[in-house]
């Protein structure tokens, strides 16, 4: 009478598009000394093309609603995936916009950040982990709630990377 | 009982408990590091969280996100596994600060017999043998002098707070003390950071003999017999089994109902085992006790019935043993393991990471694997290299080597840059030093020269 396993990760895409990536770099390595060229690997909405150049590789990851490599993304009961650059949890921990509660948020939708400004707190055991920006850019939206539990690695916010 | 159980831990242990948890009724949750995301236990368990990178010390080793693994995901206790935190008693502490019952013995208790001096001394008291030598720490050369001279040549220095084969020198003349004396202090400080070490009679050849007990919160405990794990290589036990063909039934008695003793002496509860050293003449002597379930505890329920871990998660949950000695004695028939590990005995046995391309375990009457690996799963070299715990149990030792025989025979297990221990055991089972039992642990370092001197003479 067990309910199916339920997982709190953080965001089923991004961990498809890890998998992926992750045979994907298996079959290149398999790959070395042989004459493939190019080769795709793909799941559900997720795919990535290969090609090999001379001892160079080439890798473009496309993602539902990313660029053009992807399969159609029909959004059936799912947004697209947000674009931009990921800020991720460092640790397991309860994850605050602020430095104290009542206090303003570190940053807002829309605010604009240099890399390496703080834009949010990760609590483990009260140890305050502070999470900063690791590129400059603007603030585009802010998954996680202020006092929401978090995973490690799990998205908390996108930053459009500036210029 | 429990209602929700988190592993802190990995591999094919934490699948172990996964499963006695759901027999139990219990509601499992797994951690797991980015490089565990498709482990088989986050498959199984009825949830997981992503605690942390792959390296140990940001996941598994790490108390506050397993902490609050936990707290988020309202686990009433958390079994520790084996190896990791599982004998830390700081880490023990705070889980009972956060209202997480602690699957094992109290903090203060583990900390008791986690110190191996500490521990001597107590084992002393309740009538354990012990081999002559120091219950005291040794704290100056001259003492050291002193002491050797009194108990004979060859001694052995070991640190206080070591473990796992390391942080110990064997001393067979005067003249090495004072460089070995101070070496083992001075590992002992860089490992485990304690430079305390104890000295004891060393036996040269010997049997290791340890016994399995489970105590509960209401005084009582219970041996579930022997197991010799005699078969290991630098302190790495290779091959188990149970019971011991070289302990009488009165010895066993003796020495289990001390044991017991001597646990419910310090106040211990939970699954435990005490660790002696057999001598050729049939004499125990007590070394130290290990305050977890252990990699072999598997050979230990083949011959009592017993599952050892839904016994270990019932008497932390308060309840009463489920078995008395009576019902576990005689021991039934003999169960032997061996570790299939992602190593190259060839290479020293250099651990061998790798995908398993192909990973049949073995079936049939008796058989049992313990395992986390399926096929297209990665021996990570972030962890220890144990692919599977394969298991065997027959009416009596001969039967049960040459089911062993048999089924290493079917295992099969491939993958690109991935050796096993497999034909190594193979090569060990047919050897007729180990049919007959009479194996020391030196056994597989004389079986290995011996291999060697015979590939040189081949060639």
């Amino acid at each position: 009478m067990n309910e199916p396993p339920k997982r709190t990760s953080a965001s089923k895409n991004q961990e498809l598009i890890r998998a992926v990536w992750d045979e994907a770099r298996d079959l290149v390595k398999r790959l070395e000394g042989s004459t493939v060229q190019r080769f795709s690997v793909e799941a559900g909405d997720t795919k990535i093309e290969i090609e090999r150049r001379a001892g160079v590789v080439v890798a473009d990851v496309g993602s539902g609603g990313g660029s053009g490599t992807t399969s159609a993304a029909d959004g059936a009961g799912e947004a697209a995936v947000e674009t931009g650059h990921p800020i991720q949890a460092p640790l397991v921990g309860t994850f605050y916009r602020a430095g104290q509660p009542g206090a303003a948020p570190f940053v807002n939708e829309g605010d604009t950040v240099d890399a390496g400004q703080t834009v949010g707190i990760v609590e483990a055991m009260k140890l305050m982990n502070q999470v900063q920006a690791d590129v400059g850019g603007t603030v585009s939206k802010i998954l996680a709630e202020d006092g929401q539990w978090v995973e490690f690695e799990q998205t908390l916010m996108l930053i459009e990377p500036a210029g | 009982m429990f209602e929700k159980v988190l592993i802190a831990n990995r591999g094919e242990i934490a699948l172990r408990v996964a499963r006695a948890c759901r027999e139990l009724g219990i509601k499992s949750v797994a951690v797991y590091s980015t490089a565990d995301a498709e482990s088989a236990v986050v498959k199984f368990a009825d949830e997981a969280v992503h605690i942390g990178p792959p390296a140990v010390g940001r996941s598994y080793l790490h108390i506050p996100s397993l902490i609050g693994a936990a707290l988020k995901t309202g686990a009433d206790a958390l079994h520790p596994g084996y190896g990791f935190l599982s004998e830390d008693p700081y880490f023990a502490e705070i889980c009972a600060d956060e209202g997480i019952t602690f699957i094992g013995p109290r903090p203060d208790v583990m900390e008791k017999v986690g110190d191996k001096a500490t521990a001597r001394q107590l084992m002393q008291a309740a009538g354990l043998p012990l081999l002559p030598g120091t219950v005291e720490p040794v704290n100056t050369i001259d003492e050291a002098h002193d002491i050797a001279r009194d108990i004979g040549y060859p001694v052995i220095i070991k640190a206080v707070a070591g473990g796992g084969g390391r942080g110990m020198s064997v001393v067979t003349q005067e003249e090495d003390l004072p460089r070995l004396y101070q070496t083992t202090r001075a590992t002992a400080q860089a490992v485990f950071k304690d430079s305390a070490v104890y000295m004891e009679r060393y036996l040269e050849t010997s049997r290791h003999t340890e016994i399995q007990l489970v105590c509960d919160a209401h005084g009582d405990g219970v041996y579930f017999g022997e197991r010799d794990c005699s078969v290991q290589r630098r302190h790495q036990k290779l091959i188990e089994e149970a019971p011991s063909i070289h302990l009488t039934e009165e010895t066993r008695k003796e020495v289990g109902e001390a044991a017991v003793r001597g646990a419910l002496s310090v106040g211990y509860t939970g699954a435990g085992t005490m660790e002696f050293l057999l001598d050729l003449d049939g004499n125990l002597y007590f070394m130290e006790m290990n305050a977890r379930i252990q990699v072999e505890h598997p050979v230990s329920e083949l011959v009592t019935d017993t599952d050892l871990i839904q016994e270990q998660i019932r008497v932390a949950a308060g309840e009463k043993l489920s078995r008395t000695q009576d019902d576990v004695l005689p021991l039934k028939g003999h169960a032997i393991e061996c570790r299939i590990n992602a190593e190259d005995p060839d290479k020293d046995f250099a651990p061998t990471a790798g995908r398993l391309d192909t990973y049949v375990p073995p079936g049939g009457p008796w058989t049992r694997v313990d395992s986390h690996c399926y096929p297209g799963w990665m021996i990570s070299p972030f962890y220890d290299s144990l692919i599977a715990k394969l298991i065997v149990w027959a009416p009596d030792r001969d039967k049960a080597i040459d089911r062993m025989i048999r089924a290493l025979q079917e295992f099969e297990i491939s993958g690109r840059g991935v050796k096993t221990t497999i034909p190594f055991h193979l090569r060990i089972l047919d050897h007729p030093q180990f049919r007959s039992g009479d194996v020391t642990t030196d056994f597989v370092e004389h079986f290995m020269s011996e291999e060697a001197a015979a590939a040189a003479a081949a060639s």
